[in-house]
């Protein structure tokens, strides 16, 4: 479960202060599958990079599996990420110079597994998004849709309990698009809790749960609201 | 956790930075290693004991101009005086002085005849006044007593029948048991015997770069000569006090010479090594420099590659990287291509030796330098690396989410 309250973020630069969480207060289940949409800057990667501890926020209280977030220094903040939080990017973040069995080794490394353990895991996860018979290709020897199935195998074989994606389909053609979000449906059917960040409304409305951020406020959206607004 | 693996194959994909680094490393590391032989070599030379009292010794030049002048009387007279003066522990008229550049020497054999072998040595002319004098340890033997003492003549060819000569001349005679030596006689100037009746620790040759700078004899000669070196030595410590005194007393005592070059034994070895300090300066510069610019480059190529991969980073903590895990990254990396180098830059270091060695006549190598020069880079590379890791760990997580 992750629990957010009242949680602010403010940029400081030079000469200007930017807030980009205001009092934001937002709960996620076990289970759930929750879309985020919202105007560019409204504050959505803002929140996904707080959830996935890869910032910190200014002030409020998050907890994330119970473990308040905010006590944790960098090291405590990287083993959560690690253990609990398998990331998703719009432009895929796969390290261009190792090929997909590597890529998906990366956070196992981190992690400490055996070779044995590694290798058990790498080859589950790229057969789950229907890449195991591709190891040894490079990054850039794969389409777009595949590169991101590969980041999803990354992402999961280290048995996250949230996989955050931050516009997983910006970068795709709506066919890939459609594959890539079948596939993430499939894996949230399988019981990892999903915060997916997207522009796409089609996309938002076949998620269990739709959140709008606005101005860094998070505001809920059930489905029949929804629908009016549009 | 290492990932030595992934770094390896990593680097794999973009080897040309590293294999210039890699190289330079290795050339660093070859030319390192010779320059730090040639260093200890030379610093080795440096430290040989001359066998005087150094501190405690100076010499002077006396030239006679005066025509009708007496020799032997004028010497007994200078001598007896600067013996008599008070903080002059003894002095002594002496042909040449050791490491000076300048000098003589002569060959003695085990046979009296033409084409025998014969072992040359630098030749010192002294009373029984010289082992004194030059503060010599002698180890074996006797000194020379004063009837032993004989006047040569400007030109003189024949020689007295008794020598003094040092350890290392004894050893190379008799390399079995140098302390054989004492009462046997040898050949001087292929027919003149001459019997060695006492042998000093060390005493070297006016020559350093000569290969038999250990080898020297004393002959108990006085000279007849007009120009001749007096030898003093002085009470610990008041050396540079009794040298113009020395200087003025000699200059008054007599009208008919003059008195130069007035020199400390130390200053006499200083200038005999400049060149091999100057060598080692520049020696020791090249490393200096070959070092930094090896260290900028380790530097540069890091801060290049971790730009680069600003993203990668950011994606690789947002995985779950801690920051000591990005620094080690870069260290390991790092450390892969410095064994790299430092492998081809032993090969090529024992290549240059090998070279230097036939060309210079130069002796081989220590394994225990190589290993020095591989250890001494591979610690150089981890410490070029530091600050380029250091800032890859403190690239932020959420480069990986904000960053295209
Ligand atoms: N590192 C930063 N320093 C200063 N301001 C920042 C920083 N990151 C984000 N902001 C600001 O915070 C606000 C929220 O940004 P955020 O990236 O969360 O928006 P977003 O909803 O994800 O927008 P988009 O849909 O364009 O991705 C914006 O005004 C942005 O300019
Ligand atoms: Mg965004």
């Amino acid at each position: 479960m992750l629990v957010m309250k009242n949680v602010n973020k403010i940029f400081q630069t030079a000469d200007i202060q930017t807030h980009a969480l205001r009092d934001f207060s937002l709960t996620v289940n076990e289970g759930d599958f929750l879309s985020v949409t919202g105007p560019s800057g409204s504050g959505k990667t803002t929140f996904l990079n707080i959830a996935g501890l890869l910032e910190t926020y200014t002030n409020g209280d998050f907890l994330l599996d119970g473990e308040d977030v905010g006590k944790l220094n960098d090291k405590g903040r990287s083993r959560m990420r690690n253990e609990k939080i398998g990331f998703i990017f719009q432009g895929f973040n796969l390290i261009p110079d190792l090929n997909l069995y590597d890529n998906v080794d990366v956070p196992l490394r981190y992690r400490g597994f055996n070779a044995k353990e590694r290798k058990r895991r790498i080859i589950e996860n790229l057969d789950r998004v229907g890449l195991a018979s591709r190891l040894k290709h490079l990054p850039s020897q794969l389409s777009g849709g595949q590169q991101q199935r590969v980041a999803i195998a990354r992402a999961l074989a280290t048995d996250p309990r949230f996989l955050l994606a931050d516009e997983p389909t910006g970068n795709l053609d709506s066919e890939m698009a459609q594959g890539v979000m079948s596939l993430l449906e499939e894996i949230n059917q399988q019981g990892t809790t999903i915060i997916m960040v997207t522009h796409d409304a089609t996309l938002a409305k076949r998620a269990r749960r739709q959140v709008q951020v606005k101005d860094g406020r998070v505001s809920e959206l059930d489905l029949v609201n929804h629908r009016a607004i549009a | 956790m290492l990932e030595t693996g992934l770094i390896f194959r990593a680097l794999m994909r973009n080897k040309m930075g590293a294999i210039l680094i890699a190289l330079q490393i290795a050339l660093t590391m070859a030319i390192m290693v010779n320059a730090i032989f040639m260093i200890q070599d030379r610093q080795q030379q440096m430290k040989r004991p001359s066998g005087i009292d150094e501190n405690n010794t100076f010499y002077l030049t006396n030239t006679v101009f005066a025509q009708d002048h007496n020799f032997q009387a004028e010497l007994q007279t200078d001598l007896n005086t600067l013996r008599k003066t008070p903080g002059i522990v003894d002095a002594i008229q002496i042909n040449a002085i050791p490491l000076s550049g300048g000098g003589w020497s002569m060959s003695l054999q085990h046979e009296p005849g033409e084409d025998k072998d014969a072992i040359g040595s630098a030749l010192y002319m002294v009373d029984e006044h010289g082992i004194n004098t030059m503060g010599l340890n002698l180890i074996a033997g006797e000194n020379f007593s004063q009837e032993d003492i004989q006047w040569r003549g400007q030109g003189q060819s024949t020689w007295p029948p008794k020598t003094i000569i040092t350890k290392a001349f004894a050893a190379q005679l008799f390399p079995d048991d140098w302390q054989t030596a004492i009462g046997k006689t040898f050949y001087i100037s292929q027919t003149q015997p001459m019997q060695i009746i006492g042998i000093v620790e060390a005493l070297q040759a006016p020559w350093n770069g000569w290969d038999g700078v250990e080898r020297s004899m004393l002959v108990p000669f006085q000279m007849e000569s007009s120009s001749s070196y007096y030898f003093i030595r002085t009470e610990p410590g008041k050396r540079d006090k009794m040298m113009p005194i020395i200087e003025k007393v000699l200059a008054e005592s007599n009208k008919g010479r003059i008195i130069r070059r007035i020199t400390t034994v130390e200053d006499t070895r200083k200038r005999s090594y400049r060149q091999h300090n100057a060598t080692n300066k520049i020696l020791t510069t090249v490393v200096a420099t070959l070092t930094l610019i090896t260290s900028f480059g380790i530097v540069g190529l890091a801060i290049f590659s971790i730009n680069r991969r600003t993203k990668q980073i950011g994606t690789r903590r947002a995985l779950g990287a801690t920051r000591w895990q990005i620094m080690r990254y870069f260290m390991v990396e790092n450390f892969l291509i410095s064994t790299v180098g430092v492998f081809i830059g032993s090969i090529g270091a024992i290549g240059l030796n090998m070279w230097l060695v036939s060309t210079f006549n130069l002796t081989p190598i220590s394994f225990e330098l190589i290993l020095f020069g591989i250890v001494a880079l591979l610690i150089v590379g981890q410490l070029a690396v530091l600050y380029p890791a250091r800032k890859a760990a403190l690239i932020a997580p959420a480069t990986a989410t904000r960053t295209i």
